[in-house]
This record gives structure tokens, C-alpha cells and sequence, in this order.
């Protein structure tokens, strides 16, 4: 059961994440959704994901530029949920711009990471949030168990 | 955007315009009986009515104050009095009436006009800075994208292939490694650069001298193991924006600290001159390798760099950037250069908010 929810439209993307997560054998807990859409799917267990095991991630890596919902929104509906407020987001993005980062933080966005342009930079920062959110961090009740 | 009806000085509604025609001229005729009872005839007090009605309430409203004017004075001031009978020796007071009417109506549709296009072109600025933040959005979000993938399979191919890789792949990968990363710098400083005149000032009162040790405690991180001379006055509070004056600094002294690098002994002058009306002018001196003063021009330019890149590394945007700001501040900036003799930068500021 995967412990990692992506939500990544870019699929060059996808896959650099997924080889900078192999290194901590973290690429087989992750589930990629391509938009906003899905990513709300997913996580209410509707449409493609009817049958899908309970339990939220232990921390959901959000897109903001997304096809159909776009990142912002589908943060602001996972902290207006009773259910879903407690799931770690953590917003990865291409963009410096202080908007988007100040609209994330007043939506309760838990951490918030520019993916850098340097493939060492972004491996790093990638394995580092893998390592903490799904290793180290204790996520919250309801979220699918550690695989021992 | 908000398209709220342009508000230029003039009553919207048409009781309002024409019930100011009325009640001005009445208000002239009141004053205009009573000076009277003192035997003087005065039509002054006609045209300030008339003047008022057609600054404020347009040329409808205008034609009706005249014709008030006319009727009453006509029927009040000019004999016989108590007719509307109009004798040959008075009609000049009634061309005067015309006349002046006229005049100000003209003056008053000519300043709304330019009051309109006033506001249209700044409606027009709004929607194009609207324009160039969605441009630049779009950039920072788009066009970093391309530029991590490829700097990022690049390196995936050198390290998963490296053994298959002969000598001069090896090199033609590390040239589109170093291409992309330098892509990656270039949109990063271009967005900086843009982000100057996007984002609005907060200027308060700057101490220079705070923000120059900030600056050099960071710039003197990279400098470990140089021999670098720094004379530095104590500099004034200036009037502007924090951060950006900060930004103006560090491209100013890393310029001075990476132009002397080929120096044995660097030396960098940090120091300001008063000059009138509370401005100050800030340099910053370095014995590098300077500048031929026939570029002069082109060393603000956005791009423009007078050297090749494998002497000073950088993306030519540093001084646009220190151009930018200043301007933004209401200063100007200029510099002095001599090859290999070192260059001086100098920019003015404001010290209190006064203009």
C-alpha cells in the first residue's frame, strides 16, 4: 500500500522524482496522479480509486500547476475537510514566486519546497523529503501503516 | 479588473448639473439685488455663477445658467427695468455673457478630455503591468521546467553510461549540463530583474551603513583566501526600499569583488559625498580590471557584458538590475572606468522622503 500520494502533471518529472526516490527503495510506495481532479479521487476513494485500500498518505507532494484543479485548490478543499486536514502536504514547484507561497502557507500548506534547477540539488531535496515525510515524520492516525 | 465609471469632476446626474445652474444663478441674482440697494450694477457675480455651473455641471447646464442670466438680468438690471425688453446700449453685457459662457465651456470640456485620456491611459498601464505579471508568472512556472529535465536526464546519462561515454561525449555532456544550468541562472535573474518593477516599494528610512555590512558578510563568504583591502566610510540613512537597496549593493560590491579577482590585492572604497536638496551620492571604488569609458553606455543594459565569459563568469543582468533600482528610487547611476586601472560605480539617492 502506497504511503506516498503525487500529484505531478509533467511526467519528466514524475520520473525524476521516482529515480531520486529508488535510491531509499521509497519509488514502490508512491501512487501518481496527473491532476488536481484525480489527486481529490484518490483521496475520497471515487471514480478510478472506488476500490482502493483505506487510509490517507502520509504525505501528499502537490503540483501547483496542475491540468483541471489546480494545486492551490485541491490544498484548500484536503484543510477545509475534516477528514483529509490532517494529511501532510507539502507543495513542490517550479516557481519562486511569493504568491503562490503565501497563498499555500495561509491554506495551511505543511512545507513548501522550489524544485532546483540542479539534478544533485533536486535528488537531494527530493530524498530528504521522502526520508522525513514517509520515514522519519509519525503521520497522522488514519494514515496507512509503515510496511514492516 | 474593476472598470468603476470614470468620476471626472463632473455631477453625474442631470438633476444635480442643471439644479446647480439654477441655484448658482439664483444665488448671483440675490447678491446681485442686494449690492443694488447700493446702487451699483455689478455682472461679476453673473459669470462666477455661469463660470461654476460650466466647470461643474458641463454645457447643458452652462446654456441653462446663461439664459437664467440673461433673462434676469434683462428683466432686473437693465432699464426699463421689470421687462424682458432688451435697449441697443445693453446687449454688449449680453455678448460679454455669451462669450465668457463659451470660454468656459471650452476650457472645461478641454480639461475633461485630458482628464479622460488621462484615465484611459492609466487603465491601458494597468491591464499591460497585468500582462507582463501573467508573462512572468507563466515563465517561472513553464520555462524552469525544460531546463531541470534536461540538466536532470543529462546527469542520469553520465552516471548510468559513464563507462560507454568516450572522451569527447564526456565533454559534449558536461557543455549541455553547463548550457542548461546557465539557462537556469539566466530566466532565474531574468525574473528577478522583472520582479523590480512588478512589485510595489516600501521605502521608510534605510540605514546604508547596516545594509553594507549585511552585504559584505555575505559577499566575504566567497572571498576566503583573497587579499582584499576594504576601505569603508561609515555611510548615511537614506530614504527607499530595504530590500531592494540591498540588492542594488550586492550586485555593486560582488561586481567590485569578482572585477579584482585577477588583483594580487584587491582594494575596494565604499564612501558617499553630500550633495544639495538632501541627496547623497554612494560609490564604490575597486583597482580591477575596469573598463574602456567608450562601453560605457552598454554596461547597464540588460544582456550586455564588455567581458567573455570564461574570464568573469555572470549573466549581464547585475547592473541592469542596480540600474533599475535606482531609478525606481528617483537616482541615478553612472560609473568611471579605465582598462585595468579599476572603475568606480556611483548612485544617488534621497536621504528624507521630502520629493
Amino acid at each position: 500500500m502506497e504511503r506516498i500520494l503525487m500529484v505531478e502533471d509533467d511526467p519528466k518529472d514524475v520520473e525524476l522524482t521516482l529515480t531520486a526516490l529508488d535510491e531509499y527503495n521509497l519509488a514502490n510506495e508512491v501512487v501518481v496522479t496527473r491532476d488536481g481532479e484525480e489527486a481529490l479521487n484518490y483521496l475520497y476513494c471515487r471514480g478510478n480509486f472506488t476500490g482502493r485500500s483505506n487510509g490517507n498518505p502520509a504525505v501528499l507532494l502537490l503540483d501547483l500547476k496542475l491540468p483541471k484543479v489546480d494545486g492551490l485548490e485541491v490544498l484548500k478543499q484536503i484543510k477545509s475537510d475534516e477528514q483529509m486536514r490532517m494529511i501532510p502536504v507539502v507543495v513542490l514547484t517550479s516557481s519562486h514566486e511569493e504568491r503562490d507561497m503565501v497563498a499555500s502557507y495561509k491554506l495551511g500548506v505543511n512545507a513548501y519546497v522550489v524544485k532546483p534547477v540542479d539534478f544533485h540539488e533536486f535528488v537531494n531535496a527530493i530524498r530528504q523529503l521522502g526520508m522525513f515525510w514517509a520515514i522519519i515524520n509519525e503521520p497522522p492516525p488514519g494514515s496507512v501503516k509503515k510496511r514492516v | 479588473m474593476a472598470w468603476s465609471k470614470p468620476h471626472l469632476g463632473i455631477a453625474r446626474s442631470a438633476v444635480l448639473r442643471y439644479g446647480l445652474a439654477v441655484l448658482s444663478v439664483s444665488v448671483a441674482f440675490g447678491g446681485a439685488l442686494l449690492i443694488e440697494r447700493f446702487h451699483l450694477r455689478n455682472i461679476t457675480l453673473f459669470l462666477c455663477a455661469i463660470a461654476v455651473v460650466a466647470w461643474y455641471g458641463g454645457t447643458g447646464a452652462a446654456v441653462l445658467a446663461l439664459l437664467l442670466s440673461c433673462m434676469g438680468f434683462a428683466y432686473f438690471f437693465v432699464e426699463p427695468s421689470h421687462t424682458l425688453y432688451i435697449s441697443r446700449s445693453a446687449i454688449p453685457y449680453f455678448i460679454l455673457f455669451v462669450l465668457f459662457t463659451s470660454l468656459v465651456t471650452r476650457f472645461s470640456a478641454v480639461r475633461r478630455r485630458v482628464e479622460r485620456e488621462l484615465l484611459q491611459s492609466r487603465h491601458e498601464l494597468e491591464a499591460s503591468n497585468k500582462e507582463l505579471e501573467a508573462f512572468a508568472y507563466s515563465v517561472s512556472h513553464d520555462l524552469r521546467a525544460p531546463v531541470r529535465h534536461m540538466v536532470g536526464f543529462t546527469e542520469l546519462l553520465q552516471r548510468s553510461n559513464a563507462s560507454l561515454l568516450n572522451d569527447k561525449s564526456q565533454r559534449y555532456v558536461t557543455v549541455i549540463l553547463e548550457s542548461a544550468k546557465r539557462m537556469g541562472n539566466l530566466i532565474d535573474d531574468l525574473l528577478a530583474f522583472s520582479k523590480i518593477s512588478r512589485v510595489e516599494q516600501q521605502k521608510t528610512l534605510v540605514n546604508l551603513d547596516q545594509v553594507v555590512k549585511e552585504v559584505l558578510s555575505e559577499v566575504r563568504q566567497e572571498t576566503n583566501g583573497r587579499d582584499i583591502v576594504w576601505r569603508i566610510e561609515p555611510l548615511p540613512v537614506c530614504y527607499g526600499d530595504r530590500s531592494m537597496l540591498r540588492l542594488a549593493l550586492v550586485n555593486l560590491i560582488s561586481n567590485a569583488v569578482k572585477f579584482t579577482r585577477t588583483r594580487a590585492q584587491a582594494e575596494i572604497e565604499i564612501g558617499f559625498t553630500d550633495q544639495k536638496h538632501d541627496q547623497v551620492v554612494v560609490f564604490i571604488r575597486d583597482n580591477g580590471v575596469g573598463f574602456d569609458m567608450k562601453y560605457v553606455n552598454k554596461l547597464f543594459g540588460v544582456f550586455q557584458r564588455l567581458h567573455p565569459p570564461e574570464e568573469f563568469e555572470g549573466t549581464g543582468i547585475g547592473l541592469a538590475t542596480v540600474q533599475r533600482i535606482v531609478h525606481r528610487h528617483g537616482g541615478r547611476v553612472w560609473a568611471e572606468g579605465l582598462v585595468d586601472r579599476g572603475a568606480t560605480f556611483y548612485f544617488s539617492l534621497s536621504k528624507s522622503q521630502g520629493d
